[in-house]
């Protein structure tokens, strides 16, 4: 069963909306700087939300404020109204720093005295991301926040779709989003895999990632609902897969047999050979790793002529918020015919057998992968497609 | 003089020893089993990619030094005593 | 979905078999702290030889999921030869958040450019799920789920996706807490901590007491009935009606999560209620320690004595071990405001 996306939403530093988005990616425009959002003596550059609208500083959590950004998008898209009182409907996102309690002065506050202030505490237990998203929407269906690092929004639209399939809701809010916090900067820094200028996914100079933050959801409906409902299905969620790469804690399986499995999976389950996709939206983090297995990987499943890119050039590696903002930025892909130029790319890598995209690309076909390999080496894969 | 150089070479291995092992949580290790050329990766040890972006914080955190490029950082790693040898010439005084 | 294998950390030891020993024994004191009684895991459960190279790194959250994940596919007895048949759902209310707090430790002691990645690595959520796949060389699709009240219950409808489309024909599902000093000191401080170190399942009240624990179950579920036969999950809901005629009902009260009165509705049913949260302890995924007894009731058809008769509302209780001849038991969570959770196992 295939599910119908019958709307999406975006928030990233490319933009506050779909249309912002794909502006700054058709002119190749990256807002990447320093971090703003908090104070830290690191000189990587991040790819942040400046001037984020709605957001109330303390009072709620700056990822859920991220994902109400996108979602409120996402859902005028779909022509639905929150809230969603009376449909069933289910929640499913991903994310990594809004699952954490790591509120630093709270905690420098505990470790001082044993004791501290416990509305940072109060804030995390409202905070659980689908479930609070799930509640504001007075959703009635299934809700749950997806925790598998960098493949998290992948994995929660992977996990909706299924949800669809078996009837336990008609309507899935699906999607990832995080935020730009000191912990995780500190912590990719030390893993000595961010880079100190623009990421360059897939570069032979490439020399790592850029953080970044942002919000990417797509509405995803049975189809026998949405149509009944009035809608006119063209975009569809129609395949995922997941494997896993049992190798090691932080790096990628060199030999990329669980990207390929997920990817193949994927591609089964919507019922298409690699020759149908017209293109591919990388994880590309920019890593020398990743890349390499990455670009390995698709060569081997595609060819060398398959289209694809990264377009963590444009908002830098969103962690659980990646997978949701590539889904809409693939759907969008399909939906208005073009790619953006892999930003960042300048020379290739002759251990990678194959180059991205480096202009804005028409692209004509139904069908488009986007993929997403975590830290904790897992790999997914989802397949979206355009029907006329 | 040189005396007192291989005194502190020892003496620094030494150390190296009782930190990796603990750092890294070597269990069933310990620190007077390791042998001064000690492999550090691969063989050896059997240390990983994860252990090497730990040593770098170790190094900065005992010894004030910086380890900026992990293809250097490869050559200075191979051994225990490479990694002395590198302690000893670069040292800060903190 | 068929239970196959159980493994089990808790405050009394590793295994099922230690499991069923605190079951028979019945209550135990829990452990004194600064703050508060607890159930902790001692440092020795989270020992072992044949695993110590491979987790040398892992912190107590991901100790504690990886010995009980490894002993729920042991206790199956069954070897999966296709290693991309095995799936993994790990679910959480609060993660690693001891390992957040020590990475934290780092950035405020030595600066942010000099902190640990390897805390900072067993500080994400699916770190422990990382080792779980990477020990048991499993293949299949690996996920961490986070919810403050039905993380379990959620695994397990995945999990039952996952099987009935084919992706795995086993899931490891399990849950995984921990406590740790702040923890402590939020439950100090928001919790009705029992004095006497005794929690009170069958007391229904809207200001129940609780005594914090932590540990981790792993259930084996398969496509197939076999490995060590628990028996079946028959249907997994959030439903408002408690429909059906079980033989028992065991139920999540434990104090975690606020008023209880919600649970009342049950003795209606007529059957007799079990909860035996007071063994294990207040534990935001308990209920998949009230699972994994179900399970044991159904194999062993035994109803285990439920550790404290503090019954105000006279609910129909098994007062002593015995054998009974049970074959459906349904596992229920209640949450104000009226969220219901239905687990049916069958024999």
């Amino acid at each position: 069963m295939k599910a119908v996306i019958s709307g999406t939403g975006i928030i990233s530093a490319a933009g506050f909306n779909l249309e912002q988005n794909l502006g700054s990616l058709k002119v190749g425009k990256r807002n990447a700087g320093p971090v703003s959002v908090f104070s830290t003596i690191l000189p990587y550059p991040v790819f942040e939300v400046k001037s984020l609208p709605g957001i109330s500083g303390k009072e709620e959590m700056r990822t859920r404020s991220l994902t109400f950004a996108a979602l409120k998008e996402a859902l005028e898209n779909a022509g639905l109204q929150a809230p969603l009182t009376g449909f069933r409907a289910g929640v499913c996102l991903g994310t990594t720093v809004a699952s954490q309690l790591n509120d630093i002065s709270f905690y420098t506050e505990f470790r001082k005295s044993g004791s501290a202030d416990l509305k940072p505490v109060d804030l995390f237990l409202k905070g659980n991301l689908a479930e609070s998203v799930a509640c504001s929407l007075n959703a009635s269906g299934p809700a749950i926040t997806v925790v598998n690092a960098c493949s998290s929004g992948t994995d929660a639209i992977g996990m909706a779709l299924s949800w669809l399939k078996s009837g336990l809701c008609d309507i899935a809010i699906a999607g990832g989003a995080d935020e730009l916090n000191r912990v995780p900067l500190c912590g990719f820094g030390s893993l000595g895999i961010l880079s100190g200028s623009l990421c360059a996914p897939f570069d032979k100079n490439r020399a790592g990632l850029n953080l970044g933050e942002g919000a990417g959801i797509l509405i995803l409906e049975r189809e026998d609902f949405y149509i009944k409902r009035g809608g006119k299905p063209s975009l569809y969620l129609s395949g995922y897969g997941s494997y896993a790469d049992a190798y090691h804690l932080t790096a990628p399986r060199p030999d990329g047999t669980g990207l390929e499995s997920a990817i193949r999976k994927a591609l089964s389950d919507a019922g298409v050979l690699p020759e149908d996709v017209c293109f591919v939206n990388a994880h590309g983090t920019g890593t020398l790793d990743n890349d390499r297995v990455e670009g390995a990987v698709l060569e081997r499943i595609f060819g060398s002529k398959i289209k694809f890119l990264s377009t963590k050039g444009y908002t830098g590696h969103t962690l659980g918020g990646a997978g949701g903002i590539e889904a809409v930025y693939t759907a969008a892909a399909l939906k208005e015919g073009w790619i953006p130029a892999n930003a960042g790319f300048e020379c290739r890598d002759n251990e990678i057998p194959i180059t991205p995209v480096t202009e804005n690309t028409g692209i004509k076909g139904s069908f488009a992968l986007s993929t997403s390999l975590a830290f904790g080496g897992n790999n997914s894969a989802i397949v979206i497609e355009k029907r006329r | 003089m040189e005396e007192s150089k291989e005194q502190y070479l020892a003496e620094t291995r030494k150390l190296l020893k009782e930190l990796l092992v603990e750092n890294l949580s070597l269990e069933d290790i310990r620190p007077e089993d390791i042998k001064d050329d000690e492999i550090l990766f691969g063989e050896g040890l059997g240390l990983d990619s994860l252990d090497a972006v730990e040593i770098v914080v170790l190094l900065q955190r005992n010894f004030g030094l910086e380890v900026k490029d992990m293809k250097q950082g490869r050559e200075i790693f191979y051994s225990i005593d490479t990694l002395a040898r590198y302690v000893c010439e670069n040292k800060k005084t903190i | 979905m068929f239970i196959s294998g159980i493994g089990i950390v808790f405050t009394r030891g590793r295994g099922i078999d230690s499991f069923e020993k605190a079951l028979k024994e019945g209550w135990r004191e829990p452990s004194a702290g600064e703050l508060v009684p607890a159930y902790r895991v001692d440092q020795e459960t989270l020992t072992d030889a044949s695993l110590s190279k491979k987790i040398r790194r892992a912190d107590r959250f991901s100790k504690m999921a990886v010995l009980s994940a490894v002993d729920a596919y042991r206790d199956s007895g069954i070897t999966v030869n296709e290693r991309n048949k095995i799936g993994i759902i790990l679910a959480t209310a609060f993660g690693p958040h001891s390992t957040t707090f020590s990475f934290i430790d780092d950035i405020l002691d030595y600066g942010d450019a000099s902190v640990s990645p390897t805390k900072f690595s067993n500080s994400v959520h699916n770190a422990a799920a990382s080792y779980v796949s990477s020990i048991l060389e499993s293949r299949g699709p690996t996920i961490t789920l986070t919810h403050f009240k039905f993380a379990f219950q959620n695994a397990l409808i995945l999990a039952d996706s996952w099987i009935s489309e084919g992706r795995c024909d086993h899931v490891l599902c399990g849950c995984t807490e921990e406590l740790g000093t702040v923890m402590e000191y939020a439950c100090n401080m928001k919790l009705n901590i029992a004095k006497d170190g005794k929690i009170n399942p069958f007391a229904f009240s809207d200001s129940p007491v609780s005594v914090p624990g932590e540990g981790s179950v792993f259930i084996m579920l398969s496509k197939e009935k076999g490995g060590n036969n628990y028996g079946k999950v028959a249907e997994v809901s959030f439903s408002q009606n408690i429909a059906g005629n079980p033989d028992l009902f065991v139920i999540d009260a434990d104090g975690m999560n606020g008023d209880e009165t919600g649970y009342k509705e049950i003795i209606n049913h007529g059957a007799a209620i079990a909860g035996y949260s007071p063994l294990f302890g207040s534990i935001p995924t308990g209920s998949a320690f009230n699972f994994a007894a179900a399970a044991l009731m159904l194999k062993n058809q035994i109803a285990y004595n439920c550790v404290f008769q503090d019954n105000p509302f006279v609910v129909k209780l098994g007062v002593l071990t015995s054998k009974k001849d049970l074959n459906e038991i349904y596992c229920i969570k209640i949450c104000k405001p009226e969220i219901k959770t239905i687990v049916k196992l069958k024999k």
